[in-house]
């Protein structure tokens, strides 16, 4: 009903539009005065009011008749059975509802079927109201608005600040999600600490993962919880990545944008992209399945040990993954790099190689700073692969051939493992705000530097 | 107002740098420059003139072979310089751009210092053996171009931040730098104000006893002050090319008159 309801209100709203607009152009036909605003702005007014009553009276009053209507039969419920807990009338009350729903309810008696009853016939009143309240709040409200027009009616004033209000609900809503995702994470850690009696040097500098093993009544071993392995296979890892698609993700763009003909151009940039396309999934089995065998026959060929998992599989892996990632960001900006300037360049007698490495490549170092930057948060939080490829022994080490693990595949184990939630959710979490951290010191550094660069040469 | 025209005998010495015969630019399907035939003295200063989109700027970008940096631009016809088809295969655009240097229409300084916008050239064609030498190149430039007061004391600081007037200046010394035989000139003068302008007119004067100039210019004034020879397009076509003084004072064809006393364009 809230759906039909819900579709109501719009098709209200449209009819307010073009009723308004066409009243609008009708006044201005009139030509007594000039209209202030333009007709379409008069009819939008219309139907952002019929909208805003129509769907505010509709959420204000379902949430209100239906809470009126719980009160309501609790109460009835509770007369009628004093002695029995809250969890069992509200085990009634369900169950009342089921039946007047025509659903299964958990048991039958005299009682839940008069509930049943009166939830039926309430309902139908709510329904009524509710219906009734909704559709005369859109037509008065598209009725007053319809009737305030006039030449000298600041339509388009009223609407663009309805509209703006509208953006800024938008913008506190994904603020607040941001902050309550924050908060979580550090209440998490806090606890965390607690636990291990804030020895954080033993979080940042301890040895030795294994955060579950030993754990009783909450109290974590402070001992097991040294996080550097999971940090430096991390870093390792994301290195390696790097060291891949770096490279290869700039020079492909370099060649791309100032090298390809337009043919070549034009089939090459989708064909990267369809890298971007694939998901990580796949990458983590090709790297388990395809790549670490392969280094590791090929170690054995030349006399070296490769773990059958190790970080350089992992490493290679997520750097051919990030390469379109790198390829594509650096191709835009290279490619925004004004002509002009490369025609200076070449004007004064410069190759298109010298024009590049002088010229395009300096303006446009921000944007690939800024790309580079993205594509290692992107390798740091990449999850699919390193599970797959890299291992789960906390190893501390710097060789890459060795097995190691990352901050993510530990999450990973943490919350997917048997320990109850709420104990691995302490780690899980700490790891994940410390993770956050690292991130964001990361990006505000690297946008510091970039922002200085911007300062001395734009 | 005008220059004394040059006397016939004077300009038969003087050699034939470019010699453009029957040139057609295409942009796509645009037909921009229509049968042009010309033939461009050394040491002389050469003026474009014509109203906005008949093609001053593209026949320009021509003679140092600028167009091929367009994709959509096809260039038909018979360049030579110094009597070498500068459009044969065996050419190297790169080596034909440093004899034959540019300023362009829309002053586009590169985001380095104003030091090394106008080093720029210079390192790569290793003009300068020395710190010293290179100093001394940049600086020079500076001074032709009319700016080395005002920027004597912030050659480290970027060519960007320069005003409209001061970039274009920037750009002039940038192409002077590489000392190239001829020098291409589209509205050097544009953004200037008339003390800068003569400035850069006294160069231009300068350069002519050494080198070729062309430049593109929308004041009747400047051309006739600084060049010998005018070229007056119209519609991508050449009208009529000669003696400055001559075009100025007793023009051959109507549409050059109309131009210049200002009744079309
Ligand atoms: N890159 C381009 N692509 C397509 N057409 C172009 C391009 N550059 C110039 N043209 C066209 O070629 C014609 C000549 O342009 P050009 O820039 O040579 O004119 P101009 O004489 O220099 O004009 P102005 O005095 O305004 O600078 C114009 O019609 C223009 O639209
Ligand atoms: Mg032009």
């Amino acid at each position: 009903m809230v759906f039909t309801l819900f579709a109501l209100v719009l098709v209200l709203a449209a009819a307010a539009y073009l009723a308004s607009r066409n009243r609008a152009a009708r006044v201005d036909a009139a030509g007594d005065a000039a209209l202030h605003s333009r007709p379409s702005y008069h009819g939008l007014h219309s139907a952002l009011w019929v909208l805003m009553a129509g769907l505010g009276v509709l959420v204000i009053s379902t949430i209100g008749a239906t809470w009126f209507i719980t009160s309501t039969l609790m109460n009835e419920i509770a007369q009628a059975r004093p002695d029995a807990p809250l969890i069992e009338h509200q085990l009634i009350l369900s169950d009342a509802r089921a039946i007047a729903d025509g659903r299964i309810s958990s048991g039958s008696d005299m009682l839940r079927e008069q509930v049943a009853d009166r939830f039926a016939g309430l309902d139908r009143i709510r329904n009524v109201v509710v219906i009734v309240l909704t559709l005369g709040a859109a037509i008065l409200g598209g009725v007053l608005s319809y009737l305030s027009i006039s030449p000298e009616w600041r339509a388009r004033n009223r609407s663009e600040t309805v509209i703006r209000a509208g953006l800024l609900v938008m913008a506190v809503i994904a603020i607040l999600t941001t902050i309550g995702i924050v908060l979580s994470l550090i209440f998490e850690t806090v606890r965390f600490f607690n636990a291990i009696d804030w020895q954080l040097h033993k979080f940042i500098f301890g040895t030795t993962w294994s955060p579950l093993s030993g754990v009783f009544e909450g109290k974590m071993d402070a001992e097991k919880v040294g996080a550097l392995p999971l940090f430096a296979g991390t870093l390792l890892i994301t290195l390696i990545a790097m060291l891949v698609a770096v490279p290869v993700g700039l020079f492909a763009a370099i060649f791309l944008s100032d090298f390809a003909s337009k043919t070549v151009r034009s089939y090459a940039k989708p064909m990267l992209e369809i890298l971007a396309g694939i998901p990580t999934v796949v990458y983590g089995f090709f790297a388990a399945i395809t790549v670490a065998p392969f280094l590791r026959d090929t170690g054995e060929a030349i006399g070296i040990r490769v773990a059958s998992e190790s970080a350089l599989a992992a490493g290679i892996v997520m750097g051919i993954m990030i390469i379109p990632f790198i390829s594509s960001l650096s191709d835009d900006v290279i490619n925004s790099v004004p002509q002009s300037l490369r025609d200076g360049s070449l004007g004064l007698g410069a190759t298109k190689a010298e024009t590049i490495r002088q010229v395009v490549l300096p303006a446009a170092l921000p944007g690939i700073v800024s790309a580079v930057l993205l594509a290692i948060s992107r390798a740091i939080g990449e999850t699919m692969i390193v599970v797959m490829a890299a291992g789960q022994g906390a190893n501390l080490t710097a060789n890459p051939l060795e097995a190691v693990t990352t901050v993510t595949v530990q999450i990973v184990a943490l919350i997917t493992g048997d320990t109850e939630a709420s104990t691995a959710a302490g780690p899980a979490f700490t790891l994940g705000f410390t993770l956050f951290v690292l991130t964001l010191l990361m990006n505000m550094a690297a946008q510091r530097l970039v922002a200085r660069y911007r300062e001395r040469y734009d | 107002m005008y220059d004394t025209p040059n006397s016939e005998r004077d300009v038969d010495q003087k050699e034939i740098k470019f010699s453009a015969r029957d040139v057609q630019v295409f942009y796509g399907d645009t037909h921009a420059i229509k049968d042009v035939d010309v033939d461009l003295e050394d040491k002389t200063v050469t003026a474009f003139i014509g109203p906005s989109g008949c093609g001053k700027s593209t026949f320009l970008r021509c003679l140092n072979r600028m167009n091929d940096t367009i994709d959509v631009c096809r260039v038909e016809g018979d360049i030579r310089l110094d009597g070498e088809d500068i459009y044969d295969k065996r050419v190297d655009p790169v080596q034909l751009r440093a004899k034959v240097g540019m300023v362009f229409q829309k002053p586009n300084p590169f985001p380095k210092s104003i030091y090394d916008n106008v080093a720029y050239g210079p390192k790569i064609h290793g003009l300068a053996r020395t710190k010293g030498e290179l100093d001394e190149i940049v600086e020079k430039s500076l001074r032709r171009a009319a700016l080395w007061d005002e920027a004597k004391d912030r050659l480290e600081t970027p060519g960007t931040g320069l005003s409209g007037g001061q970039q274009q200046r920037l750009c002039i010394a940038r192409a002077v730098a590489t000392e190239p035989e001829v020098l291409l000139m589209d509205e050097p003068c544009s953004a200037l104000d008339p003390i800068a302008t003569s400035q850069v007119e006294e160069l231009i004067d300068d350069l002519r006893s050494n080198f070729s100039v062309v430049i593109v210019t929308h004041s009747m004034q400047q051309a006739a002050r600084v060049s010998q020879k005018t070229a007056f397009f119209h519609l991508g076509s050449m009208v009529e090319f000669g003696e400055t003084g001559h075009i100025f004072t007793n023009p051959n064809d109507e549409r050059t008159e109309s131009y210049i006393t200002g009744r079309i364009g």
